[in-house]
């Protein structure tokens, strides 16, 4: 039933509800046919009977029999509905006087016979619904019976007239569906060709008119997805061809300290230079790459399902980033100070959260003068961190937290990704990332926007 | 030929320094596009490798102003977009010649070669004086198709004399063309190197211009 067309569907449902209503029309019509036509040939039979019971019958003999069979026979057509009423009279003895010269003359009657009733009575094996009564002058005993079958017959043949239109008219209705359905389905076959047809390459809407309301919303639907996935492949391509540019630099800084070292005589100092920077170079093009890495993780969505989210140690994760940059600290002489107020959140991705806190503490180090402060500050619902810092432009502020963006006059080599790598994460984790120049320092603060993790 | 190169990558602009210095060029290197800009006024440059983009002011708009000024040294942009359009801009902007990122020391060298070559109106990749013969890119000099062997210094200032035949250079502008910012000059650097040239090529191939400088060739 899962994958039937739904013309099929239709068909079958429609089959079933039309056999099973009518087929309920018919027994509950047959029914009352039956009441009608039992009342019908009830009164006929009474009708018949009162006749005979009110004629005289003693002046019959055989050949009145004979005599009256003889006008019958001679009647064209008399016998098409003979069956349909037999009598017979006797005389109280059971002697049979005379009958219909049909089924009339099966009958018996046997003294003690109940009269002026009707009673279902066995003739030669067969059901006959019989009307006895005495005769006027009660010497003898009417009988008018009809067969039950004929009634019963009776009863189908008009319901079976009556259903045959029906079956006809459920034949033309079921055509008419289908040809209503197929017909007004096209405008989804037509979406569905267009669909399959269509090169991967294109992802402009749907174009279909004349759509029955129930597809609508799926059309559009449809067309809202093409064009999310249209955005995202576009945001996709952007970033690969930006990674690429990216790494044009750091690619051609390799190539070019490879090459003053090839120029320089062996065991030089200057070949020796020239091979620190060629490390710092591919140094530089290890942390581009893992931080684009990084970057298109965060695209992925399962990185915030459950079973990835935890409860946040934020003192642990604060103390083990930190660690990671004791060195480039003392180097600097710079102060960094925890202010551990409360937790900012407590549910997330402790990966992330770390790479968050990492890229921000990273860019505090890099951009720090000598002898400058850090201070992390944990806060109900944020996470802030401050450190030294000449004034940032407000147009350089705007834009800092775009990707590859790197501000005029940087001496510190950077992927131009830290900022846009931190402010995904916040956001992940309903998140803002505000960025802010304040009295000699730079602020950097996540900041819980949502109440929803996540 | 010195060169001022304006670009802003530290490990870019540093290998290029010292990569072109290796090659013979005479380089001051700059990773501020304001004061690249300022540079050019304050020494005698063959050639200019600008990197566009730049922190302190944009490379196209830098290259704009020096043309509006008249300047005229061949320019040699480096660009990390390698899209066509941009390289159309830069050149519309004055720029001579343009290096798509990644590219290589040799190239660099080869095109900054060519640019020296035709901004002096020579159409021969090789400069030649006589007998003596000069190949800029293998930086290879030949007496009487013999090669002579000279250090980095005494090429440079061959290959300033060749490109500048019959004209008198001053002592200072030899020192301008031939060191840079970074180097320490001695105060007779210019008269040993001469005279070390005199030694490998012949006495008379320079003639010194009394109070005035040097020539090679005829006043």
């Amino acid at each position: 039933m899962k994958n039937l067309s739904l013309q099929i569907r239709l068909i079958i449902f429609f089959v079933i509800i039309a056999g099973f209503t009518w087929g309920a029309a018919a027994i509950v019509s047959l029914k009352e046919y039956r009441e009608e036509i039992d009342e019908f040939f009830d009164t006929y039979q009474l009708m018949l009977g009162r006749q005979l019971a009110s004629a005289d019958w003693r002046h019959i003999t055989p050949q009145t029999q004979l005599t009256a069979d003889k006008i019958i026979d001679d009647i064209e057509d008399a016998d098409m509905e003979d069956e349909a009423i037999a009598f017979a009279i006797f005389e109280q003895n059971g002697k049979m006087v005379f009958n219909d010269n049909e089924e009339g003359k099966k009958f018996s009657f046997r003294p003690g016979q109940e009269l002026g009733t009707f009673q279902k009575v066995k003739v030669k094996d067969e059901d006959w619904r019989i009307l006895w009564l005495p005769s006027v002058d009660g010497r003898y005993v009417i009988a008018v019976g009809q067969e039950l079958e004929y009634r019963e017959d009776m009863a189908l043949e008009v319901i079976e007239e009556l259903l045959t239109p029906w079956l006809l008219g459920l034949g033309v209705l079921l055509l008419a569906t289908i040809f209503m359905v197929s017909w007004e389905l096209r405008p989804l076959k037509r979406i569905a060709s267009e669909i399959s047809s269509r090169s991967s390459e294109d992802l402009s809407p749907l174009q279909a008119k004349n759509l029955p309301s129930e597809i609508t919303p799926l059309m559009e639907a449809l067309n809202r997805l093409l064009e999310r996935i249209a955005q995202m492949l576009k945001k996709e391509r952007s970033f690969i061809s930006d990674s690429a540019h990216e790494l044009r630099s750091p690619l051609t800084a390799l190539k070019i300290q490879l090459e003053v070292a090839q120029l320089s005589k062996d065991g030089s100092s200057e070949r020796m230079e020239a091979l620190q920077k060629l490390e710092q170079g591919i140094d530089r093009s290890i942390h581009l790459v893992e931080q684009l890495l990084s970057l298109s993780r965060l695209e992925q969505s399962e990185i915030m399902q459950q079973e990835n989210l935890s409860e946040l140690d934020w003192k642990q994760i604060i103390a083990s980033v930190a660690d990671g940059y004791k060195e480039k600290i003392s180097e600097k002489s710079l102060k960094l100070e925890t202010e551990e107020k409360e937790t900012p959140f407590s549910y997330g991705n402790p990966v992330l959260c770390s790479l968050l806190l990492r890229n921000l503490l990273d860019n505090a180090v890099k951009y720090s003068p000598e002898k400058g402060e850090i201070r992390i500050i944990m806060e109900q619902g944020s996470l802030e961190v401050i450190n030294t810092s000449a004034e940032i432009k407000p147009e350089v502020l705007n834009r800092i937290k775009e990707r590859f963006y790197r501000p005029a006059g940087q001496k510190e080599s950077g992927s131009g990704l830290g900022l846009a790598i931190a402010e995904k994460i916040a956001s992940l984790h309903g998140c803002q990332l505000v960025l802010k120049s304040i009295a000699e320092g730079f602020s950097a603060k996540v900041i819980k926007t949502t109440d929803a993790e996540a | 030929m010195r060169i001022l190169l304006i670009e802003d990558d530290s490990l870019i602009g540093d290998g290029l320094k010292i990569g072109l210095e290796k090659l013979g060029f005479t380089v001051d290197w700059f990773d501020d596009g304001l004061d690249g800009k300022e540079a050019l006024m304050q020494a005698p440059y063959d050639a200019v490798v600008l990197d566009l983009g730049l922190p302190g002011e944009d490379g196209l708009d830098i290259l704009q102003d020096w043309r509006r000024q008249g300047h005229k040294e061949p320019v040699l942009v480096l660009t990390a977009r390698g899209d066509v359009d941009q390289r159309i801009v830069g050149l519309n902007s004055g720029a001579d010649d343009y290096l798509g990122k990644p590219f290589a020391l040799k190239e660099v060298q080869a095109r900054l070669n060519a640019l020296i070559r035709r901004n002096h109106g020579n159409i021969n990749p090789l400069i030649t004086y006589k007998d003596i013969t000069f190949n800029p890119q293998t930086r290879e000099i030949t007496k009487d198709g013999k090669t002579v062997v000279m250090s980095p210094r005494e090429i440079a200032l061959l290959e300033l004399f060749l490109l500048n035949k019959n004209k008198v250079l001053s002592k200072e502008v030899i020192e301008n063309k031939i060191y840079s910012w970074s180097d320490e000059v001695q105060s007779n650097a210019v008269e040993v190197h001469v005279h070390h040239l005199r030694k490998k090529l012949g006495k008379d191939i320079i003639k010194t211009i009394n109070k005035i400088g040097y020539i090679l060739g005829e006043a």
